[in-house]
């Protein structure tokens, strides 16, 4: 470029020798490039008008001043660029940074060549300025693109390559060697190329890719893994396109892509994932997170499972109101709500859940708000352990201290009954044996002697009751058996038709023909038979007995009734009495007071139960309550 | 010692009966005895006494556990009576069930009569100091 502007300005100079004095000042003056003409002392001695304008200067006040003065400089380079030429050395070109009247960087190049007059001597040099300042910038742009470039394909890790058809063989850019770990001077045929994806899917994928690009003109786009030169395995994004010249194949042009940080990450954070989806959907613990709405954004397997559902989609997006009886999911919002405005956990709240099938299950509740970065709540993780188990058995346990204080009740009780009639029979032994002893009289001797035998023999009954009323309690492994409780009265009234005959009584059997409960006969035989004799032995005596028997139902019991017409008792003064041991209400010679309460023991030993009312001289109903469940 | 005119035994055991019978022939000359066997032929023999003004019983020897109406139920009705006169009221009982102390302490402490508590046997000696006049 500045080459031809040297002999363009030869060709003014061949002007300027054919008519130097006329021409001379105009002609230069009109040259399009800044140009002026200097002597050996550095001064102007011509100009164009573009090199005056170019720099600003004043068209009366440049020539015969050095240009030093005018550049207001004293450039030692270019002083020596000039005396160069001054012994006939161009010098090269060289560039400067002025500033303009607006104080804008303009950037100049300047040739210096050397001033011949027509005999070859030199009288002065050459200068012209070209202001390049545009160019410049152009320059320093690309520069800087071309930085940017290279470090965001070098951050990105993207690489370009190519491959040309005319010669076969593939170019790769810096950061494409870089990911194949290649050294700059590699020869890449398009086998080479390919060999580098790893044998088997991504190669076969790769090869697929570049022949339909070659055939089909298809571009791709594939996650691939590559083997570099130096044996590691690495992920890339592969892409690529054919290119087409006049309809005819020319190249292919792509990009590779290191994405094996991101796959690697993404692999952990998967990994880390599936750990936690593991750990949740594993714990013996129901897990759902809810939304500000209380709807199911996460659950666990075993809320599913706890919902009977067989995947999560089932319960995500929905409501404690989808699943739950309105009540509950009610107060299970009202919850949620609490928790989310105060963002205080409810930790280990004992719940009862109810779903709409009514199925009933008490949990142990968690709710822990979750805050995003503003301290807001957008949801609740709630954690549930089922506890209907544990509760069930603190029922039962609680069932069984209440039987087993009952039960304990009831020994001291009977321990009390057996020291007290033991001890009033020893009293009485003692007492006897002591007038023995002291007696003289021997008529009075044989009387002592006989109640003794009576002591003994009371003592003896009592012994035997005692044992029946123990059998009894510590006989309650014994086999329940369905029976015809009809039959069973019959058979009953069979065995005492003659007592009934005798007392003259009417015994009503109103129990229906097909009735059928669980019992053991034995004690069934005994109740009933306690009962007869019990309504005959105290009967009215205006009256002749009439005894009816008759049954219902009562909750998750058979209620067998057994009413008379007899002397009744006074239940306000012996209604806590009339089923304890040794006690009778009644004058009767017959009265041993074991009877009610052996027959409480037995319906006891059978999970039932005895109730009574009663009139004074009107009759007693007794209600025994047969346990149909166990 | 103060002459006893009438003594009254409340229990349902006969083999008692007799015993107490038998010593209070050792300890005391009074052949007035009526004899219940239980809490409620007592109070209505008692009560028909006070209504025909025929002499009371000044000492009553009581059993607790008794058919149709016990020691305790007697005397709570006994306690009711007008009976200006101290009477001495021996319970003779075989329990030994503290409940049945407790019973005797709250009735003591709410009545004039002088109410005594005593296991079964009853010796002699012990008798002897059971039997007077309160």
């Amino acid at each position: 470029m500045s080459y031809n502007h040297i002999t363009l300005v030869g060709k003014y100079d061949k002007m300027l020798k054919k008519d130097l004095k006329l021409t001379n000042n105009y002609l230069i003056k009109q040259l399009p490039k800044a140009t002026a003409f200097i002597n050996k002392k550095y001064e102007v001695i011509h100009a164009s008008d573009q090199w005056i304008n170019s720099f600003y200067f004043d068209n009366n006040d440049v020539f015969g001043k050095s240009i030093f003065t005018l550049f207001n400089e004293n450039n030692k380079d270019w002083k020596i660029i000039l005396k160069n030429c001054f012994i006939g050395q161009p010098s090269e070109l060289f560039t400067t940074k002025i500033k303009d009247q607006n104080n804008n960087n303009q950037w100049f190049e300047w040739s210096n060549i050397p001033w011949y007059d027509d005999n070859e001597n030199v009288i002065g040099a050459i200068i012209q300025a070209e202001n390049i300042t545009s160019r410049t910038i152009d320059e320093l742009r690309l520069k800087k693109l071309e930085t940017i470039l290279q470090e965001k394909s070098e951050i990105a890790k993207i690489g370009t390559w190519g491959f040309d058809a005319t010669t076969q063989k593939g170019n790769w850019c810096n950061i494409t060697k870089e990911i194949h770990e290649v050294t700059d001077d590699i020869d890449l045929p398009l086998d080479t190329m390919i060999n580098f994806y790893k044998d088997g899917f991504s190669r076969n994928r790769i090869s697929m890719a570049i022949h339909n690009a070659m055939m089909k003109g298809v571009s791709w786009s594939e996650k691939l893994q590559i083997t570099t030169a130096n044996g590691a395995t690495k992920w890339v994004v592969s892409t690529g396109k054919p290119i087409y010249k006049n309809d005819e194949f020319q190249g292919l042009l792509g990009t590779i892509h290191d994405i094996d940080n991101q796959v690697h990450s993404k692999i952990k954070t998967k990994e880390n994932e599936h750990l936690l989806k593991t750990l949740i959907d594993n714990l013996p613990l129901n897990v759902y997170i809810k939304d500000t709405e209380s709807r199911k954004i996460l659950v666990n397997k075993a809320e599913c499972e706890y919902m009977g559902v067989n995947s999560p989609d089932e319960i995500l997006g929905k409501d404690d109101f989808d699943f739950f009886q309105k009540e509950v999911a009610q107060n299970f919002r009202r919850e949620d709500i609490g928790v989310i405005k105060s963002l205080k956990p409810v930790l280990g709240k004992e719940t009862i859940s109810i779903k709409k099938d009514g199925s009933t299950t008490t949990f142990l509740t968690s709710k822990i708000p979750l805050t995003d970065n503003n301290g807001d709540a957008y949801g609740i993780v709630g954690i549930s352990t089922d506890i209907t188990h544990l509760k069930q058995k603190e029922e039962e346990l609680r069932d069984l201290i209440n039987v087993t204080s009952l039960q304990n009740k009831k020994l001291i009780n009977f321990a009390h009954i057996v020291s007290h009639n033991l001890r009033s029979h020893t009293a009485n032994f003692s007492m006897l044996l002591d007038f023995l002893v002291n007696e003289k009289e021997e008529t009075e001797k044989e009387s002592i002697l006989n109640m003794l035998r009576n002591a003994s023999d009371n003592l003896l009954d009592t012994l035997d009751n005692l044992n029946e009323v123990v059998a009894i309690s510590s006989n309650t492994n014994l086999d329940k058996t369905p029976i015809n409780l009809n039959g069973k009265v019959e058979s009953v009234k069979q065995n005492l038709s003659a007592y009934i005959k005798k007392n003259n009584a009417t015994l009503i059997n109103e129990i229906p023909k097909n009735a059928e409960i669980k019992v053991i006969p034995a004690y069934v035989d005994s109740i009933f038979m306690n009962f007869i004799t019990n309504s005959v032995k105290y009967k009215n005596p205006d009256k002749d007995p009439v005894i009816k028997i008759s049954m219902s139902k009562k909750d998750n019991y058979s209620v067998v009734s057994i009413t008379d017409n007899g002397l009744g008792i006074d239940l306000k003064k012996y209604g806590n009495k009339l089923f304890g041991m040794y006690k009778t209400f009644h004058k009767h010679k017959d009265s041993r007071g074991i009877g009610l309460y052996i027959t409480k023991n037995q319906v006891e030993a059978m999970n039932g139960k005895i109730t009574v009312s009663s009139k004074v001289n009107k009759g007693t109903t007794f209600n025994i309550y047969f346990n149909e469940e166990d | 010692m103060k002459k006893i005119n009438s003594i009254c035994i409340i229990d349902d055991d006969p083999i008692t009966v007799f015993g107490i019978q038998k010593m209070l022939g050792l300890v005391t000359d009074c052949k007035n005895i009526n004899k219940f066997i239980n809490g409620k032929d007592a109070i209505d023999g008692i009560s028909s006494m006070l209504e025909n003004n025929t002499p009371l019983p000044q000492v009553i020897f009581l059993d607790i556990n008794m058919p149709i109406m016990d020691g305790w139920q007697f005397l709570e009705e006994f306690i009711k009576l007008p009976i200006t006169e101290t009477v001495r009221v021996n319970i003779v009982t075989s329990s030994i069930d503290e409940l049945d102390r407790k019973n005797w302490e709250l009735y003591k402490s709410q009545t004039h009569h002088l109410i005594t508590f005593n296991n079964k046997p009853i010796k002699k000696e012990e008798m002897q100091r059971i039997t007077k006049v309160a």
